[in-house]
């Protein structure tokens, strides 16, 4: 996120798009329920009527995958009807004429025709978001123009035009001057408890920690340095999705799994599965025998977040401690002592010379120390200042206050670049096979795969199997009635589970989530659609059709 | 001024002989909280609408006549005010007299005791018992889901549940139904919660003075006194909601959420509330283990097996036992340590692929991404952020 969860309640004007927020995110909608309480619009572009929209002033519902038009059309209205931010475009930014020739074409009559959505309502949305009004009530500021923020989640990025979407927000708050002031920005809610932390320590293909190009001969070699090694690796890596592939090759012949369970979060589970079964190697470590354990040659039982010491960073930034509430069962110990001890061995069986303590560490702590050495962001942060409330990045130097909002008075590249964007649709369309869309995604009470939910009592009572939310008009099609069995197929496999008749989805559409081993979505997801900067699959968007079993 | 309610002129008061200033639209019991004076209070909640329903706030401000509620009562330019006296003792201990004279007063088995701000009160004022004749009103006990319960006659009518769920939550899935001795909290015709529009947040539950709701987990487990505390942040989402676990013996008897310096202060969801039981669950690994495959080669077994080719999500309930074998941690170490060099040395670097963990924390993940670039050498590590 630029800004901070707790400045969401005195926001004038929320606009919530691709975030489930009540349901994936429930403490951020309460944010967004007081601030409606006191007044502020909140406006909804999504393909669902998703639970938030019981508080919001304005819902905008788009056919899935249209949502692109909508925003083009919401800027080019903005730009026609003067609602932009002039100053702020003129002072902060560059590349505005390139981006305002490029929106000029999306009419909000071209966008209607697209999405589905009303004229009024995109040029409504385009007036309450430029200029921050309030339906009611009282601002929480005194600025001549309102204050509006963005919320977004996976139902922009898991999209094979995902990047394009991200930035399309991006311009959307530039063109506002909504950024870098309290109650604005464009504002990422990041799913799981740590993904945001995965990415800023380096898990990811294309960057060391603290989002260091390893492609940066620069950055390789003082981090080579600092990690006493003798050279880094240059080339980027492979992503999951492209490493899936590539070991269908051959050419990925060992897989480690550390607590994750691509079997059933990964799209096209049955290219996953052929994949992984052709390893010579998979190792799965993790604190329960999930699908994935199931093909693996070596399980390694690890501790609960519960049982450990640690940092994790939430999706404002904030890196806080974690202290162990319970003890690990049996001989698991915590991630980080299996990876150090392994790591140790693989070192002595490739006779490598190095010293005898190079991965050993006495604590999390004693890994934290080294972290901040290497990672600037995190650079001023140590557990003696995290305790407590913890720090937000960046926050380079011991006396930093660390960053509650970002671009405050300018981007970390200077000037902020609109990026001219086009629309694109999906890569899969619904056609006379499979008409329908599905879309994927969360329930309230469930998490991810569901490998700890659906073993919490309360939560598998509430919500003990999966089911598609589906139309009762669709339904009708088929003759199907609220809680039948239902077959669900894409050009990639078939799951059954159970009806649930709906209108949070708009006839043509249907919502399986992917918490359910029974009925594992992602056995219908597409894999060969890939936003080509990000790797991000498109999860919201693949073409099915459902079948009534007893017809 | 860049912050909320920048407003430029500020009011002068006197809190107790404190002379104070404070902004426009500030509640005397904001402004007495501000400087760590605790005024008495059952409905106030920092976080919730005020209600003004118990009147125990009550404070003498010079120059009127009758006590207010300091809850509701904005401060105006130049007021003295005072927070106790005799006379406010004395009409606060009568609140607190009428509200045990509907209460069970059965405090020796009770969960809340040591917590409960009835109890507290009632300590504070030397209210053994009430001088009212006592009569508990209502009655109604509902056990009808496995997150909380609510037991009636503990209900002082504070409200705070419903302006929570109101106010905080958008659930508005309970309301005072009824007047006098027969209103209560309720669901649409007292239905049971699973029938409303109730997410099981326990927001309700955290926010009740009383023991009127209670998390079913704890019935029976201890009382406040006997609990063990430990605050650590939720493994779920990417929230990161501070969440303070009470546990007796060892075991977790209760969740809730850690107020101070927190994101979330005393809300949290019904995952990071209620979903922490699956930690302790049966089946959870503890041992290292082999595939049996895998450890027949090896010599570990005698019994010789095949992977079955039914995919694992086809099995309804699958056991771990029946394809693996369990061993230690050495001969598991070195059976991957071995296999990961011979395929590094036969197919390079390249040939790993690491996936790293979103619910790891971020020392895990540094040290894994540093074992896959120099330990074993190549940028192929990724983790579930795209998915
Ligand atoms: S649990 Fe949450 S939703 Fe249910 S009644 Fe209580 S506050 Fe409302
Ligand atoms: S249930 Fe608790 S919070 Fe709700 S009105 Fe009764 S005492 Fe107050
Ligand atoms: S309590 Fe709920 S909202 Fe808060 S971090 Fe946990 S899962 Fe997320
Ligand atoms: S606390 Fe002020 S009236 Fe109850």
């Amino acid at each position: 996120m630029t800004n901070s969860i707790r400045e969401i309640r005195d926001a004038d004007c929320i606009l919530i798009t691709g975030s489930n927020t009540a349901e994936s995110h429930p403490v951020i909608g309460y944010e967004v329920v007081r601030a409606a309480r006191r007044g502020a619009h909140v406006i909804i572009i999504d393909p669902r009527r998703i639970p938030m929209v019981d508080h919001a002033t304005l819902f905008l519902q788009v056919k899935p995958g249209t949502d692109i038009y909508v925003f083009l059309a919401i800027m080019h209205a903005i730009i026609r009807e003067g609602w932009a931010d002039e100053a702020f475009i003129a002072e902060r930014t560059e590349g505005f004429d390139d981006f305002k020739a490029a929106v000029e074409q999306y009419t909000p009559e071209y966008a209607s025709l697209m999405s589905g959505v009303p004229v009024e309502q995109i040029e409504a949305a385009a007036r309450i978001y430029a200029l921050g009004e309030r339906d009611a009530g009282d601002s929480s500021y005194d600025d001549a123009r309102g204050r509006s923020t963005i919320l977004y989640a996976m139902g922009i990025t898991q999209r094979s035009n995902g990047t394009d979407m991200v930035m399309t927000l991006a311009n959307l708050a530039m063109l506002c001057g909504h950024i870098g002031k309290r109650s604005t920005g464009v504002n990422p809610l990041r799913g799981q408890s740590n993904v945001q932390g995965a990415c800023d320590v380096g898990c990811l293909v294309n960057v060391f920690p603290g989002y260091q190009s390893v492609t940066d001969a620069g950055a390789r070699e003082a981090l080579a340095q600092a990690w006493a090694a003798d050279g880094l690796p240059g080339n980027v890596g492979l992503t999951i999705v492209e490493a899936m592939h590539a070991a269908s090759e051959g050419k990925v012949r060992a897989v480690y799994v550390m607590g994750e369970n691509p079997m059933m979060s990964d799209p096209n589970t049955t290219h996953v599965e052929r994949a992984l079964r052709g390893l010579d190697l998979l190792v799965v470590q993790d604190i329960f025998p999930s699908d994935t354990a199931y093909l693996a040659h070596v399980i390694l039982p690890a501790a609960a977040a519960l049982e450990k010491d640690g940092t994790i960073t939430n999706t404002e930034r904030r890196v806080q401690v974690l202290q162990p509430v319970l003890a690990a069962p049996g001989t698991a110990i915590p991630d980080w002592q299996i990876i150090s001890q392994l790591a140790a061995r693989l070192d002595a069986k490739m006779a490598r010379e190095r010293d005898a303590d190079y991965w050993h560490y006495d604590s999390a702590s004693a890994i934290f120390t080294e972290l901040a050495r290497v990672t600037p962001i995190y650079g001023g942060m140590n557990y003696n200042r995290l305790r407590g409330e913890g720090l937000q990045w960046p926050c380079r130097t011991v006396d930093h206050p660390g960053t509650p909002i970002l671009h405050v008075d300018k981007f970390s590249r200077g000037r902020g670049k609109f990026h001219p964007i086009a629309a694109h649709d999906p890569a899969e369309q619904p056609d006379e096979d499979y008409p329908l869309v599905l879309t994927t995604g969360r329930v309230l009470y469930h998490y991810h795969t569901g490998t700890m939910t659906r073993r919490s009592e309360p939560l598998a009572w509430r919500e003990p199997r999966g089911y598609i939310e589906i139309n009762a008009e669709d339904a009708e099609r088929v003759s199907l009635e609220d809680g039948h069995a239902v077959v669900v197929k894409s050009r990639r496999g078939t799951v059954r589970t159970r009806a649930k008749i709906s209108d949070r989805v708009p006839p043509g559409t249907v919502f399986l989530a992917f918490h359910w081993r029974e009925a594992a979505a992602n056995i219908l997801t597409q894999d060969f659609a890939l936003d080509p900067i990000a790797k991000i699959p498109e999860y919201k968007v693949c073409a099915v059709r459902v079948e009534n079993p007893r017809a | 001024m860049d912050s909320p309610s920048g407003e430029p002129h500020m009011l002068n008061i006197v809190i107790d002989g404190h002379a104070i200033q404070v902004q426009p639209g500030t509640t005397i019991m904001e402004a007495a909280r501000a400087i760590r004076i605790e005024i008495p209070h059952l409905c106030y909640h920092p976080e919730l609408s005020i209600s003004g329903g118990c009147r125990l706030c009550v404070v003498e401000i010079e120059g009127r006549a009758d006590p207010v509620p300091s809850c509701g009562q904005a401060c105006q330019e130049g007021m003295v005010i005072r927070t106790q006296s005799e006379q406010l003792t004395e009409l606060r201990r009568e609140i607190v007299d009428l509200l045990m004279a509907d209460h069970p007063l059965d405090c020796v088995i009770c969960e809340k005791a040591g917590k409960c701000q009835l109890q507290k009160y009632a300590y504070e004022y030397g209210l053994a018992k009430t001088s009212h004749k006592a009569h508990v009103s209502r009655t109604l006990y509902q056990d009808d889901n496995p997150f909380f319960i609510r037991d009636h006659k503990y209900c002082i009518l504070c409200s705070r549940c419903v302006r929570a769920c109101w106010e905080i939550v958008g659930a508005n899935a309970i309301e005072i139904f009824g007047r006098g001795f027969t209103s209560h909290v309720a669901t649409p015709f007292d239905g049971p919660m699973i029938d409303s529009t109730c997410v099981f947040c326990g927001s309700c539950v955290q926010v009740c003075p009383t023991a009127a709701l209670m998390p079913v987990s704890r019935a029976g487990k201890g009382r406040e006194w006997e609990m063990q505390r430990v605050e650590t942040i939720c493994g779920y989402c990417g929230v990161g909601c501070k969440i303070e676990y009470a546990l007796k013996d060892g075991a977790i008897t209760y969740a809730q959420g850690a107020r101070e310096e927190s994101v979330n202060g005393d809300f949290l969801c019904t995952k990071g509330r209620y979903g922490w039981d699956f930690a302790t669950s049966p089946d959870r690994l503890t041992r290292p283990m082999i595939r049996r495959d895998v450890a027949y080669a090896l010599g570990l077994t005698d019994e010789p097996w095949q992977l079955p080719e039914t995919s694992p999500l086809e099995v309804r309930k699958p056991k771990i036992s029946d394809s693996f074998i369990e061993t230690d941690w050495d001969t598991a170490l070195n059976l991957v340590a071995d296999k990961l060099a011979d395929i590094v040395q036969s197919h390079g670097h390249d040939a790993v692929m690491g996936l790293a963990s979103a619910r790891c924390t971020n020392e895990e993940n540094y040290l894994f991404q540093k074992f896959m670039r120099v330990g074993v050498g190549t940028n192929n590590v990724d983790h579930c952020a795209r998915l």
